[in-house]
């Protein structure tokens, strides 16, 4: 059983016990942190972009837009299918300036179908017209319980209905049709009180359709409620190396468009050990077939049960994050050098619970801890890297982004892949540029190229030396590690912190 | 004892209409009652324009309060008219009520009337729950609009029930008889709206589409026909059908409009309007002129079957060549602006003004006979519906 459906179960099994209007996330692209973030530039100007899907498909997505810089005049909204583009979407909403907030313009979009959305954000100003796309996965992710005071609210309507349909009933067949004025005999009595008897069972089995009927559509919806594919992971011994196969065993993933690679990688996989998350791996599995992906797992990760996210987007730019459980054994052979990708990287420990974070060259990791930081309340993550002699560390691209980072709460139930961009896929954004355009080639055999992704290094304007930042809201209170890699003399460097959210 | 009037009994001979009371001026409550189940029915068809053209609205948008606005002034109006005949009217006012629940007195559609009116409220905080819950709808009916559904159609019946009364105690005025048939009609426009998924023009040609409105039509066409005092009293609602649709056809795309949700695959720039309402005059007219010539007990199976088999062959003979027209006419802009479709209706059959399918051959044969089965039923159910309607006096 996956990942997937055991907490699709899990959910409805809760929302039924709670009976309150409790909305219950389930898995989405990233794990239980369905909300997508953005920062960079709208042509001229910088801007955040920050879009809380919704959790039912069709329904309502807040988007706000954040303009720190810059005279802006107006900001506009427009919603784009990966398939139509901009030809099939409606005129761009305005977005309106939030009351109190000087530099902050909110809208809400219909995400009507479920799939591969993205919002088109223009900002308009004294430097010109900007524009980005910010890719929107639209997947329905919750489950909604009634809440008692409603559902004994329409039950007691529900009722005074059905004993109204009796009356009118049997004072139709009683009185309606005798002459004004005359008084219905004992028979006409009889037979309207037959006709009642008679319409509790007709009336009661249409309640039991209806009641049916509500069923079904509920059990379409939640066959429709957004599920990773069901994947299997498992690892075994070739030839002394540790080989860690992904196999996808879901026969949806047909009716899936094709992978894209992101930042030349098929996968970005990550491993976080249990229980206490002391062991976390950044690696890059490739396509042994349609269906498998595999990897030698490097020799210096301990053995333990792992939890895996695996995270890959489609030619629509839809991302999608395998979760799995995984058994790893111990090493063959301690120390020894395994051929991998030079991407991977991994680092054994805890996470730190102060600010600053000793890495594996002599440098040193700062993270400039927000004193307000709690769940729900966007934020920027910002660290600095400095040497062993303690100047800026100068940095170098890591995978095209100055920096990576992934945050897991301890549980497992959220977990995130992010870059100083956000949380958007890159090659993502791409994709919807490039077929906006309407320039995208295919190879011979069918794969999509995308241009080399272009150099993120100096994403951020005026970004300082040694300086990385994200922007995220905790979607949950709980306990959260932070992983943060970074690449300085060509080696990956991973610091960890500990973060209390409250 | 339960149903028991109070009232002793009548001075004069009882079963006999009162045709020869004086004429009294139709009763406002009644007008309202005919004005709600319009303001409804309208409503509802502007709400499906709406959706398929500007695609999103909310509570308060003017379909909604068209909708709204009817079950109100019907709640309202049966409502006063009930509390006025139990608590302040005459003895006489209440001889020609039905009782309910022992203290109230009211007119049969009046009780029907308020009944819809309740329907509809309770459909409304289970349809926002139901949107938050599953989100918009991509169908029309879903089982909060089913409730919604119900209370419409019991609005309308019960504005078809008390004109009804009145048209059967005041024998002599004409004016009853027309308005029993414009209600008829109405509420014909509310069962081919609600079944309006099948009846596409580019599905005139399946037989699925004849099944359908064999299923649904006699029985609203049949029961005014029996229970109506005009002479073509099925030919005259089966008009009011065609009258109001044709209205709201032509009515409907003066106003500009455009989509505001995606996908966009037709860019509609005009409210779109209702399908060309279906050629129901044609067998209204055959099953009048059975009923004229049927003789005096219209009831039974005998005259259902020859109703049913009528009705079929009439509609296929005159539906199915006009169909071909419909679809000639989506392929040019005329004030009917047939060639307009949802915003969100790609390219394909309905597009080109063509058929999903063609049924042809033996296909037909046993599609019209299922159809015929069904109109029989449907006639059959029309027949004990239309002799009750018939003798409705309160």
């Amino acid at each position: 059983m996956s990942g997937g459906t055991i907490l699709r179960r899990m959910a409805r099994r809760l929302a039924a016990t709670f009976g309150a209007a409790a909305a219950l996330a389930l898995l989405a692209a990233h794990v239980g942190s369905p909300n997508v973030f953005y920062e960079g530039n709208a042509g001229p100007y910088p801007v955040r972009v920050v879009i809380r899907p919704p959790g039912v498909i069709p329904g309502l997505a807040e988007i706000s837009v954040r303009v720190p810089n810059g005279d802006v005049r107006k900001v506009t909204v427009q919603p784009v299918r990966w398939d139509l583009g901009t030809k099939g979407a409606p005129r761009a909403d305005p977005a309106l300036p939030v009351a109190g907030e000087p530099r902050l313009w909110s809208a809400e979009l219909w995400f009507m179908d479920f799939g591969s959305y993205s919002v088109h954000v223009a900002v308009e100003g004294a430097a010109g017209t900007g524009t980005v796309i910010v890719p929107v996965p639209a997947v329905a992710t919750q489950t909604l319980g009634m809440t008692r005071g409603m559902a004994l609210g329409l039950a007691g309507l529900g009722a005074f209905l059905f004993v109204g349909a009796l009356t009118i009933v049997g004072a139709a067949v009683r009185e309606s049709v005798l002459p004004p004025g005359e008084v219905p005999d004992a028979r006409r009595r009889r037979r309207s009180w037959i006709a009642r008897a008679v319409a509790v069972p007709v009336l009661a089995l249409a309640l039991l359709g209806g009641s049916r009927w509500w069923d079904a559509e509920d059990r379409a919806y939640a066959d429709n409620l957004y599920a990773a594919p069901e994947t299997e992971a498992s690892v075994a011994a070739v030839d002394g190396e540790r080989v860690l196969t992904l196999a996808i065993t879901d026969t949806t993933w047909s009716r899936f468009s094709p992978l894209m690679p992101d930042h030349g990688k098929v996968m970005h996989m990550f491993l976080v050990r249990e229980p206490g998350m002391d062991a976390f791996a950044h690696v890059h599995p490739v396509r042994a077939d349609s269906l498998r992906f595999q990897l030698t797992l490097p020799a210096e990760l301990p053995a333990g049960t792992y939890r895996l996210y695996a995270d890959v987007v489609h030619e629509s730019g839809f991302p999608q994050t395998f979760v799995e459980k995984v058994a790893v054994p111990a090493a063959a052979q301690a120390g020894a050098v395994v051929a991998r990708d030079a991407d991977d990287s991994w680092r054994v420990g805890g996470g730190e619970a102060g600010t600053a974070a000793r890495l594996e060259d002599g440098s040193t990791m700062t993270w400039e801890r927000d004193a307000r930081l709690a769940a729900g309340r966007e934020t920027t993550l910002r660290f600095r890297v400095t040497d062993p002699a303690g100047a800026p560390a100068a940095l170098q691209p890591y995978m095209g982004m100055l920096s990576h980072a992934a945050v897991s709460r301890d549980d497992g139930s959220v977990f995130v892949h992010l870059h100083p961009a956000g949380s958007v896929s890159a090659v993502a954004q791409q994709l919807f540029a490039q077929r906006e355009r309407g320039d995208t080639t295919r190879t011979a055999d069918g794969q999509l190229i995308m241009r080399a992704p272009a150099d993120h290094a100096l994403h951020a304007a005026g970004a300082q030396p040694g300086a990385v930042s994200f922007p995220y809201e905790f979607p949950k209170p709980g306990r959260y590690r932070i992983w943060v890699q970074v690449k300085r003399d060509g080696r990956v460097l991973t610091g960890a912190f500990d973060a209390d959210v409250p | 004892m339960p149903g028991a009037s109070t009232l002793p009994a009548p001075a004069r001979a009882p079963a006999r209409d009162d045709a020869r009371a004086p004429a009294a001026s139709v009763p406002w409550h009644v007008l309202a009652v005919l004005f709600a189940s319009t303001s409804v029915i309208v409503g509802v068809l502007w709400d499906i324009s709406w959706h398929q053209t500007i695609g999103r609205d909310t509570f308060w948008s003017y379909p909604h309060m068209a909708m709204y606005l009817g079950g109100v002034v019907s709640g309202v109006a049966c409502g006063w008219h009930v509390l006025h005949t139990s608590f302040a009217g005459s003895a006489q006012d209440r001889a020609g009520t039905v009782s309910f629940w022992k203290y109230f007195h009211g007119s049969l559609g009046a009780w029907v009337c308020i009944w819809g009116a309740i329907a509809m409220l309770t459909s409304a905080p289970f349809d926002d729950w139901w949107h938050n819950a599953y989100g918009l709808d991509v169908k029309i009916l879903s089982p909060p609009h089913a409730v919604l559904a119900l209370g419409i159609l019991a609005i309308q019946l019960g504005a078809m029930l008390m004109v009804l009364s009145l048209q059967n105690r005041h024998g002599d005025q004409r004016a009853y008889r027309w308005m029993f048939a414009y209600a008829a009609g109405l509420v014909l426009i509310n069962l081919t709206t609600m079944s309006s998924e099948y009846t596409w023009r580019s599905a005139q040609h399946d037989m699925l589409f004849y099944k359908v409105v064999a299923g649904v039509v006699p029985l609203v066409l049949v029961a005014p026909a029996l229970a109506g005092r005009l002479r073509w009293p099925a030919t005259a609602a089966a008009a009011a059908y065609m009258g109001v649709l044709l209205a709201l056809t032509i009515i409907l795309p003066l106003f500009p409009a455009e989509p505001k949700l995606a996908p966009v695959r037709f860019p509609i720039d005009r409210m779109m309007p209702p399908q060309f309402p279906l050629l129901l005059i044609v067998p209204a007219l055959a099953i009048d002129l059975v009923l004229q010539r049927w003789g005096a007990r219209k009831k039974g199976w005998m005259l259902a079957a020859v109703l049913g088999v009528l009705f079929v062959a009439t509609f296929f003979v005159a539906q199915w060549p006009f169909a071909n027209v419909l679809n000639w006419l989506a392929t040019r802009e005329t004030i009917l602006h047939q060639e307009l479709r949802p915003y969100m209706a790609g390219d394909g059959a309905l597009s080109r003004g063509e058929f999903w399918s063609e049924a042809s051959g033996m296909v037909i044969v046993k599609g019209l006979g299922i159809a015929a089965v069904l109109a029989i039923l449907s006639a059959r159910a029309g027949v004990g519906w239309g002799n009750f309607m018939a003798r409705v006096k309160r």
